[in-house]
């Protein structure tokens, strides 16, 4: 029996569905066993429980594989095949060298001669690293220009569409169902089941329990579909064909009574007549945009008080009509129709007959699933939340990952939008929700981040595309605010942007662009690009030509192969940090409470690592900019501010403090914060409780009730801002004579329209690999969660590697089992699966739950570097999806998808 | 009279396998042994396919067929429904792991860590010797079970005494209790649900019972 146990509280977040809180037993100093943190069972909205990922970070912590001190590059060659000589070094030395790099580089001046920052920092999706770098955020903001433009993945493997849209249209960077409340969901490709996290499988689970029905669209049945009432393998990338039928059936199938008409006059933009050229209608002296109210028989200004606005006919009208660079048009006794007129137009091509050619997807199906749609939608129906009566919509609607990015993915976020505006059921109870804002600011909650703006929707940040402010010269590589005018600027927006373009720009440049150059030093932590991105050999070349890389390392991998320095940092059970809990966060997190929670050191580190709190402090020291990196984190630079006006912990921005000195402030103003300034528990309380709540009202998940109490729309269905946009920044780019954007160009539009999306990549197959390239490339290649390893950086922990063997397909391709013995191909068969960029091997996993065209990889385990996982010889899509500009769509995006070819190696 | 069984609500399962993970942490079984799996099982032809996923481990059986194979009397059942094995007696000869129509008996005759041959701190402060070369299994944390008679706590309400498994259960598909108490959660759940017990035609009377749905 060991002589001292204790249980540790502590937080994991190592995907976005966390953090989840837990205890770690730790028996006479060493950490045992991880357990839901049990006090937390009746404020956290999965009961307390923490992910499978978490009971992985015991092996973390004592894995031999870890790097167990600095160490500095000795062969100044860098590549896969160059051996880095690593050699150890002490944290002098370490610090030593990246400080005189550092002061080498800031006295030449921040930018380079092209006008990029210096300085490149890379971390791993979703902000997860945040929470593990201490104050290295404050270092940064501390430095000045930094860019964090070189993606590890983003784009391709986030839900990037989503994110841009979802923000215009309800600040929802990312969306989900009303879980809790919500009957029936349609779920194209949303592997909840495994992506959701501890939240998202509790709810989910409840909800199923309790009869709410979902039906999975996917080309294979994943974790989420097995867990569905119903499985329709959807052929890949048609899912917007589907949902424009869907739209097809409800407006052009069933009376418009099934519809919520008063939601759709008096909540969207439906009733804006649009005039000749494609934009609004305008009152000529107000300028606003003129609906037709059915009251006084004539066009009034959207926000006219008593107005009844029609939704469909045709109406003679006085107007004025704003085009894009401050084009105008007068019109007089113009004839024009409503934009929800002009949807129904648009949509009348799109039948369950068409759909079912596209998507192979019977008609009936999709007639019976609309019907089923507005079934449930119990248009009318109201539900009354804390004291404010809303209206009751239990359906929605949810998207994963290459339905919601790449070509396509701007169609499917539209659709679904407008899907829950025609039953009335966006932002309202039961049904489709934004989690939180990224893009749009503040982002203390998505309501205080709503507006209204001119036209009576909400305002946006868009990037600016008129003359005199549009950014003809990219301040990051993947110019993104000059590129990609929803990607917005907040300090998330460089992510949003096309984060391949910094690496495809580095190996050349595209017409009329400026020259793209390395940055002179580049953090990386967290992350792994030469894995995670696209095209990975291509990324491995590029980051070989970055002269100085100081990587934050838990072991060698195949990114930080070409570092100079590596730096270990204490790790999760061995560091102190404070993260924000509750509220509504990203995938399903909507909580009833809001407040923080600690990590913290329940074991003595392992080797001669140092908590990254204190490897920032350092760095601060070294780079002369200890004030400034103190007044980062006065500002909140370590997740909450110091001094907010009601209380003052700042810390003396002149002296160098204690990792224990900066978070005691960060929990004292946790404290205070929580308890508007009553209270100042310090780092002692919390590393004794672990985490501090206080209740919140369930009306802040949904934003319906902000935007009536503020008189605002949702833009649904037309979408004059984006094809104003869309011109302004195609006039900007041509009188810099650039074209290569001009398809992306083609994406804004007012309505949107279904092109055969499959098609971009056969084209591009055929273009890239010769006509008749189909016959050789004949499988669609996707992938799909694994909820052992997303976003986890823990392919290297053993016990998650034999947990997730008991599941299908990890490390394999599956193929469709009829498909399989037609070619002669039996379980276990080692293939190879190639594109025209690249091949990989793995053993073939037959299953009966696969389309036939589609092939599958869910991990992308191609490792050559990483301890343990470079002995797993598992295959990667990532060495087979090309980085491309013609499978990028105007947002930056491209998706987890390429055509494909196998061939078996052996038996 | 006591008797523990465990339930598993299928249409929560989703095959996370938290359960085989916590189960291996907290009883510290060597790589590879999973007293607590979840099964990863397909049904049916392209496109009516079913993938079910189902936890499965020692069902703790009224009348355990590894109990009678057992040649030293080292596998034994206790009064509150638990089947045991008592690695002093356990001589290894695996007629208990061939007489398991639940294949949840594991046998270990190597030394095994995580990373190859030298173990981790925390492997090193949990090996138990006697394990090697004997029978082991799931003992529904038979340990916790004792101390809720010690402290007067519940199995399968308190968390200190309920199977790790059950307490890691992301789904709440795990619950854990005294089928003989009527009032007992699981007892409680038994009776609002449609439910099968694994094998049941063996005459085994399984402790664990899969609820599919309700009644």
């Amino acid at each position: 029996m060991a002589a001292e146990v204790r249980k540790v509280p502590q937080y994991c977040y190592q995907c976005v569905a966390g953090p989840d809180l837990l205890t770690v037993k730790v028996e006479d100093g060493v950490a045992t066993e991880v357990e839901p943190n049990f006090a937390a069972a009746n404020v956290h909205p999965g009961a307390g429980k923490c992910c499978v990922k978490a009971y992985g970070l015991i092996q973390k912590t004592y894995s031999p594989n870890r790097l167990a001190s600095p160490m500095k590059r000795s062969n100044p060659n860098k590549g896969r095949n160059e051996d880095p000589g690593f050699v150890a070094i002490s944290w002098d030395e370490a610090f030593e060298i990246i400080g005189a790099k550092m002061k080498e580089i800031r006295a030449k001046g921040l930018k380079n001669e092209e006008g990029y920052p210096r300085a490149a920092a890379s971390f791993g999706g979703g902000g997860i690293p945040t929470y593990y770098m201490g104050t290295f955020p404050a270092f940064l903001s501390a430095w000045g220009p930094v860019d964090f433009s070189f993606g590890s993945g983003q784009g391709v493997s986030c839900t990037h569409s989503e994110h841009l849209y979802g923000e215009l249209w309800h600040r929802a960077f990312t969306v989900c169902p009303d879980t809790p409340s919500c009957n029936y969901v349609l779920s194209f490709g949303a592997n909840v089941e495994a992506s959701g996290g501890v939240v998202g499988a509790w709810r989910h689970g409840v909800a199923r329990e309790r009869g709410m029905k979902r039906v999975q669209f996917e080309p294979h049945l994943s974790i989420t579909g097995a867990a569905s009432a119903e499985w329709v393998p959807i052929k890949p990338k048609t899912d917007a064909a589907f949902l424009f039928s869907l739209i097809h059936v409800l407006l052009h199938e069933m009376p418009r009574e099934a519809l919520d008409l008063h939601f759709l006059k008096q909540h969207t933009g439906s009733p804006y007549l649009i005039g000749p050229n494609g934009f609004y209608l305008r009152d000529p002296e107000t300028r606003k945009p003129l609906l037709w109210d059915l009251t006084r028989r004539a066009a009034v200004a959207f926000d006219t008080p008593d107005s009844d606005p029609a939704l469909e006919g045709s109406f003679t009208v006085d107007a004025l009509e704003i085009g894009a660079d401050g084009q105008e048009w007068r019109h007089r006794g113009l004839i024009c129709e409503t934009g929800f007129g002009k949807l129904i137009t648009r949509i009348k091509a799109y039948t369950p007959d068409w759909a079912e050619k596209t998507c192979d997807i019977k008609s009936g199906t999709v007639r019976r699933i609309a019907a089923e749609y507005v079934a449930h939608a119990q248009v009318g129906a109201t539900v009354e939340i804390d004291g404010e009566t809303l209206p009751y919509r239990p359906v929605s609607i949810q998207f994963g990952r290459t339905v919601n990015n790449g070509w396509g993915a701007y169609e499917c976020c539209w659709a679904r939008t407008l899907l829950a505006c025609l039953i009335g059921g966006l932002e309202v109870p039961g049904g489709t929700l934004g989690t939180t804002v990224r893009l749009n600011r503040p982002a203390t909650t998505r309501q205080a981040s709503v507006k209204i703006n001119e036209d009576g929707f909400m305002y946006y940040p868009m990037n600016p595309t008129d003359k005199a402010h549009w950014k003809a010269s990219p301040a990051v590589r993947n110019a993104h605010a000059t590129m990609v005018p929803l990607s917005a600027n907040s300090p998330w927006s460089t992510a949003l942007g096309p984060t391949h373009f910094s690496w495809m720009f580095q190996k050349e440049s595209p017409e009329n662009w400026p020259r793209v150059t390395p940055p002179d030093i580049w953090f990386c932590y967290r992350t792994n690009p030469s894995i995670s991105f696209w095209d990975t050999k291509e990324i491995v070349k590029r980051i070989a030509e970055f002269p100085f890389i100081v990587a934050f390392a838990y072991s060698y991998d195949e990114t930080n192969h070409m570092a100079d320095i590596l730096l270990p940092e204490c790790t999760d059970f061995e560091s102190t940090q404070l993260i924000r809990i509750g509220g509504s966060k990203f995938i399903e997190q909507f909580w009833d409470h809001e407040g923080f929670a600690l990590r913290q050191p329940a074991v003595k580190p392992q080797g001669d690592t140092r908590d990254f709190t204190e490897i920032a402090t350092e760095l601060a020291v070294r780079a002369g900019l200890l004030e400034k990196y103190n007044e980062a984190i006065n500002r909140g630079a370590a997740g909450v501010s110091l001094n907010n006006g009601k209380y003052d912990f700042a810390l003396d921005t002149k002296q160098r403090h204690a990792v224990d000195t900066i978070w005691d402030r960060a929990c004292r103003a946790a404290s205070a914060e929580l308890s508007e300034g009553r209270e100042d528990d310090g780092l002692a309380w919390y590393k004794e409780h672990g985490l501090r709540t206080r209740p919140i009202s369930r009306l802040s998940w949904y934003l319906f009730p902000e935007l009536k109490k503020q008189g605002i729309r949702f833009e649904m269905p037309f979408q004059e801002r984006l094809y104003r946009v869309g011109l302004e920044l195609g006039n900007r780019l041509h009188e810099q004579g650039i074209k290569w954007w001009d398809v992306q160009l083609e994406e804004y539009g007012g309505l949107p329209t279904v092109m055969d999306f499959p098609g971009i990549w056969e084209k591009e197959t055929i273009k890239q690999a010769g006509a008749g390239a189909l016959k050789d490339y004949p499988f669609w290649l996707i992938t799909s969660r694994s909820m052992q390893y997303a976003w986890g950086s823990n392919v290297g922990i053993q016990l998650m590697d034999e947990v997730a063997d008991n599941l299908r397909g990890h490390k394999g391709v599956v193929i469709n089992s009829q498909k399989a013995r037609e070619l002669g191909i039996e379980a276990g068969d080692l293939l190879e699966i190639h594109s025209y960029v690249g091949t990989t091997q793995g053993p073939a996993v037959l299953s009966q739950g696969i389309r036939s065209d589609t092939l599958l990889m869910m991990g992308q385990f191609d490792h050559w570097a990483t301890p343990y996982a470079k002995d797993m010889k598992a295959p990667s899509m990532n060495s087979l999806i090309p980085m491309s500009m013609a499978l990028t769509d105007s947002t930056g995006s491209a998706a987890d998808l390429v055509r494909a070819g196998i061939r078996r190696v052996r038996a | 009279m006591t008797r523990y069984i465990m339930t598993a609500d299928l249409r929560r399962c989703i095959g996370c396998q938290t359960c085989t993970a916590a189960c291996r942490q907290t009883n510290a079984t060597p790589p590879g042994v999973q007293w607590r799996q979840v099964l990863d099982i397909e049904s049916g032809e392209f496109p009516d396919v079913h993938r079910s996923f189902v936890p499965v481990g020692c069902q703790h059986c009224g009348d355990p067929p590894c109990l009678h194979v057992c040649p030293t009397t080292a596998t034994y059942q206790r009064d509150d429904g638990l089947v045991e094995v008592d690695y002093d007696k356990c001589i290894g000869c695996g007629y208990c792991a061939v007489a398991c129509p639940y294949q949840a008996r594991h046998i270990t005759h190597r030394v095994a860590f995580a990373y190859g041959g030298e173990p981790m701190a925390s492997e090193s402060a949990r090996f138990d010797a006697r394990r090697m070369s004997v029978a082991t299994k799931c003992t529904f944390c038979m340990d916790r079970i004792d101390a809720a008679r010690e402290n007067g706590q519940t199995p399968g309400v308190d968390p200190e005494v309920t199977p790790a498994c059950v307490n890691s259960c992301i789904a709440g598909v795990l619950s854990f209790g005294d089928r003989e108490d009527p009032n007992s959660n699981v007892s409680q759940l038994l009776s609002a649900t449609q439910h099968f017990r694994m094998h049941e035609e063996l005459g085994t009377d399984p402790g664990f019972y899969y609820i599919w749905d309700k009644k």
